[in-house]
């Protein structure tokens, strides 16, 4: 039976679908995988010339801010804005209950059903989801009213002039008060605060029966208190309007999700809506959600503004504004596990507390990489009148959590070595690493066993053998206690994604891959250059790229799920391959020899039979332009080809069959002041089994700069609010402590390249890893120098010294 | 702003009384018929030389400096992060020493020297290649501010410690956690610079 012939939708659709299999390289690495590559955006980084959308200043810009609310749960019941709008410089107010913005709601059909929905994102206590309403459930919620002037200064004055009247409603803190049977009902017409999410309770096999045949039992119980992400640029956009066309400065991850919902919303076609998304000062997930405030909230804003003024405005906000959210891992939990005595672990059972949103439920890594067969973990979440929590590197943050700690405790109750728990529990689905060997066979990847080369790699840089001891057994000459720990997960990535780009050989045989991506840090488009020039023969420094503006129709995959190269690679990497087909193609013509008689490398073309007969890439292409001319001397169609990839979807990686085979392993080395209560870092050792490394110093700065953001996030970030009134005190970035150069010692980064990604050429993502895998182990590490825990994160001196018995509250 | 001076929107001469189209032309009135020295400048104005050139503008009392350097002068390489004072990312070397622009008042740096990172970039310092060999940049927001740091503790010492550097750079803050690579970027511009010198 012949196949059906596929018309030309079809086609592109069944070469862009990822199909399961090893992707092995069918060329030789020359820039892939080295060292030394010039990074695409160094030059303009360093020199203080690349622009991002806070530098963005348009002729006769106006300004504009939002009103925070003072209070965590207030209605505004009287406003008055005639003295704002009569202020000097004050050019348009915006008030809640103008028509233009009435009753505007923040979802839209798109973001709707999708996990970044308000209604499950902690809005729960908004009976309506508005844009600009008038009533705040956090203190520091946009509300009421913006103002438009001439500078930030005069909008912020404007601002302190609007007079309301404030009815203050009940409060909320915490999320388990929050669901005590006389704590107040903050939802509207609902009889608790519990946010119902269908997530709410998953099983695996049967825990009762796991008990039965686990010869230890361990219980215990840990917390973690809000982060944030604290990105360096600070949120803005651009809206200017001409006639009906509307253009855009937006930093944002996903700026083509976010001109669909905001076409959507205010029914502006998208044809007419410009978008430009320079570099982003990071992200880490916060501008990433479509859905929220700050992100398609301040878009429609500045757009109705802008509108309404007549004039471009930006829409800015301070530091103080920026901590509107908070991570997606505020829980209470209770954990039950159950072992034999040699590490098998055979049933956890887990019941967590969220507060405004459970961003996973904390079981997944373990159903994900381990062969443990009865779980179950039930994960509640109340609304509290703080801000709306989400993603944030990464929503995994409760999954790696609740593993390390499980697999700590296990390991400490049972007197094992915890590298070698992790070994007799590595696994995939229930099942032992058999079935991912015989899946590593059948697919074409190697059988290595990933996890195992891990720990090796990490026992041997942080001395494991002869340092790890017991628990609270080891005093140092300088008084502290000495604490090592290890955590162990799979690789991060999503293997998930959408994208499409173009690539073109210009008329001089210089190249341009052609679509717009989002960079948040990862120096994506060093990579992409890397293999579009591998795949075509072109020297990497004569590849182009140019991804600041959404109108050229194609955009690669967004940076997130550190997906952006498992995706993007395989995009680029068709294209590049499509566009050389193309190329050899028109160069058949001039060589008179079959296409696949010829090859290209270093920009030349050349007959592989008899490599003499070349010719320059340039000359192949001169005559070939996408550009007419009236004079007509340019008589070829133009080398651009374009590909599309698509890469699973969201939470489908183990429905499609696609077990993760890459692991990492995190070791810390630490010293505990039992004076102080101070914890001391002084190593930390980060292996990551990456399948395939593109670019090695990208690889590498993810997993040092992730151990700064994991580290802070264990023993310095914590949002602080103050517990009568919920105002949050610690609004700025002195307050709230991130790490600093002088606070860590450099981490040691070891990549393993098994080639078990399912990513290009093996490869698979690891932009996420490091800053979600540190955290929890901080916990073991403090447990093993001093021999009591402290499983309440951040891990403050405060909570050393009482764990030691030294303080009381 | 300088002692004593007024707003003279008029640019009248305080002598006599004469009025002038421009400032320019008072000032060689006041110099060429009075024979004194030239009017300070009127309230509100400020001369800045940046990366050598010198700017005159008026600047209203309550603007940064950050806010005149990047809007009025559209020098992008200060960066506004954590918005006062906390994290060096708006970082100037002004009469060579570093200092932060977000907490500067404009109208107290009349007749200052400032260097930004584009006047490093432009003037070829080897800060800059040795920060893109190390990868010393991630998102890339906080980068300017700390090559501006970096340059400041260089031309004071060309000759620095490890440790030197650490504390000149321990106030800048990279949420992408770079870090690990400043020294080394810093280590290998100083020894760049060191081996031009001696050329
Ligand atoms: S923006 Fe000036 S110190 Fe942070
Ligand atoms: S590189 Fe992103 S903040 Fe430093």
């Amino acid at each position: 039976m012949t196949a059906k012939k596929l018309g030309p939708y079809q086609t592109l659709k069944a070469e862009g679908t990822y199909k399961i299999g090893a992707d092995k390289p069918t060329i030789a690495f020359n820039r892939i995988g080295k060292r030394g590559v010039r990074r695409y955006d160094g030059y303009a980084k360093a020199s203080g010339k690349a622009l991002y959308t806070r530098d963005v200043l348009l002729p006769g810009m106006l300004y504009s801010k939002v009103l925070a609310s003072p209070f965590a749960h207030a209605k505004i019941l009287r406003l008055d804005t005639r003295q704002a709008e009569a202020y000097p410089g004050v050019r348009t107010v915006l008030r809640f209950d103008d028509p233009a913005i009435h009753g505007r709601e923040l979802t839209g059909s798109i973001a709707g059903p999708t996990r970044m929905a308000p209604q499950s994102a902690g809005w729960a206590m908004l009976p309506v989801k508005t844009i600009l309403g008038d009533e705040a459930i956090f203190e520091g919620q946009m509300v009421g009213v913006a103002v438009c002037a001439d500078s930030e200064q005069i909008a912020a004055e404007a601002l302190k002039r609007v007079k309301i009247e404030w009815e203050q409603r009940p409060i909320l803190l915490d999320q388990e008060e929050a669901l005590q049977p006389e704590a107040p009902i903050l939802i509207p017409g609902a009889d608790s605060n519990q946010i119902i999410d269908e997530r709410e309770l998953t099983t695996k096999g049967d825990v009762e029966q796991g008990f039965q045949e686990a010869e230890q039992i361990v219980e215990f119980t840990a917390r973690r208190h809000a982060h944030l992400w604290a990105g360096a640029e600070l949120p803005c956009v651009i809206a200017n309007w001409s006639g009906d066309k509307l253009e855009m400065w937006v930093h944002e991850q996903q700026p083509y999700l976010s001109k669909l919902i905001l076409s959507e919303q205010l029914n502006i076609p998208m044809n007419k809506i410009q978008t430009h998304s320079l570099y982003q000062g990071c992200s880490f997930g916060e501008r990433c959600n479509p859905s929220n405030w700050h992100q398609n909230g301040i878009n429609v804003l500045a757009v109705l503004l802008a509108r309404k003024a007549g004039r471009p405005v930006k829409l800015v906000l301070n530091r103080a504004e920026t901590f509107y959210g908070e991570s997606g891992d505020v829980m209470a939990s209770h954990f039950k596990v159950g072992a034999k005595q040699d590490g098998t672990i055979t049933a956890v059972q887990m019941k967590s507390v969220f507060a405004n949103y459970m961003c996973t439920t904390g079981v997944e890594h373990l159903i994900d990489n381990t062969r443990i067969s009865h779980l179950r973990c039930e994960g509640i979440t109340a609304h509290v009148n703080k801000p709306p929590a989400w993603w944030c590197r990464c929503e995994q943050l409760p999954n790696v959590f609740c593993q390390t700690l499980i697999f700590d405790h296990v390991a400490d109750a049972l007197g094992l070595d915890p590298t070698q728990v992790a070994l007799r529990n590595d696994g995939c689905e229930g099942h032992d690493p058999s079935y991912l060997s015989e899946f590593k066979r059948r697919h074409g990847f190697p059988d290595r066993d990933s996890l195992r080369e891990c720990i090796e790699a990490g026992r041997k840089a942080i001395g494991w053998e002869e340092k790890w001891h017991a628990p609270g057994t080891r005093r140092l000459p300088n008084g502290r206690m000495h604490g090592m720990a290890f955590t162990w997960s799979h690789d991060w990535d999503d293997t998930r994604g959408t994208g499409s780009a173009a690539v073109m050989i210009q008329n001089d045989g210089s190249v341009s891959i052609i679509a717009q991506h989002s960079d948040v840090g990862v120096n994506p488009w060093t990579a992409y250059m890397q293999i579009v020039a591998d795949e075509l023969g072109v020297p990497y420094e004569d590849i182009e790229i140019n991804p600041f503006d959404l109108n050229v129709g194609f955009a690669l995959m967004s940076p997130d799920g550190s997906c952006n190269l498992g995706s993007n690679g395989f995009v680029v990497k068709k294209a590049a391959q499509k566009a050389k087909q193309m190329l050899l193609d028109l160069a058949s013509e001039k060589f008179d020899r079959p296409a696949d008689a010829l090859d290209v490398k270093e920009s030349v073309v050349f007959e592989k039979a008899r490599p003499e007969n070349r010719m320059p890439l340039k000359e192949v292409v001169k005559m070939a332009t996408p550009m007419l001319n009236a004079v007509g001397i340019w008589t070829e169609p133009p080398v651009l080809a374009w590909a599309w990839h698509t890469h699973g979807l969201w939470g489908q990686a183990l429905e499609t069959g696609r077990p993760r085979m890459c692991r990492q392993a995190n070791f810390i080395e630490i010293e505990v002041d039992t004076e102080t209560g101070e914890v001391f870092v002084t190593k930390v050792v980060n292996v990551n089994d990456v399948g395939q490394a593109i670019s090695p110093e990208t690889v590498e700065g993810q997993m040092y700069g992730g151990t700064y953001m994991g580290l802070g996030r264990a023993l310095t970030e914590e949002m602080v609010w103050d517990p009568s009134t919920g105002v949050l005190l610690n609004r700025n970035l002195l307050d709230y402590k991130y790490a600093t150069l002088l606070d860590y010692p450099e981490a040691e980064c070891i990549y393993l390249e098994t080639g078990l990604g399912h990513g290009p050429y093996g490869s698979t993502g690891i932009g996420e890893n490091t800053a979600t895998m540190i955290p929890g182990l901080l916990g073991p590490a403090v447990y093993n120098a001093i021999g009591q825990r402290v499983d309440d994160f951040p891990i403050t001196p405060h909570k050393v010294l009482k764990a030691l018995g030294k303080i009381k509250e | 702003m300088k002692e004593g001076s007024k707003a003279t929107p008029l640019n009248l001469c305080p002598y006599c009384t004469a009025a002038f189209d421009t400032f320019e032309e008072l000032k060689t009135h006041v110099v060429s018929v009075h024979k004194t020295e030239p009017l300070p400048k009127p309230a509100g104005w400020i001369a800045l030389t940046v990366n050598g050139q010198v700017h005159e503008l008026k600047v209203e009392p309550e603007w940064t400096l950050y806010q005149v350097i990047h809007d009025r002068l559209g020098l992008m390489g200060v960066k506004m992060f954590c918005d006062r004072g906390a994290c060096g990312s708006c970082t100037v070397i002004m009469d060579g020493r570093p200092i932060l622009a977000c907490m500067s008042l404009a109208i107290e740096c009349d007749g200052k020297h400032i260097q930004t990172a584009e006047g490093i970039a432009e003037a070829k310092h080897p800060l800059v290649e040795s920060y893109i060999k190390h990868h010393t940049m991630q998102c890339g927001y906080c980068t300017p501010g700390f090559i501006t740091t970096a340059k400041a503790l260089l031309d004071r010492n060309p000759d620095p410690t490890v440790e030197e550097v650490m504390e000149a750079l321990g106030g800048n803050l990279c949420r992408c956690g770079t870090y690990p690579q400043h020294p080394k970027a810093v280590l290998e511009a100083a020894q760049t610079l060191r081996e031009e010198g001696s050329k």
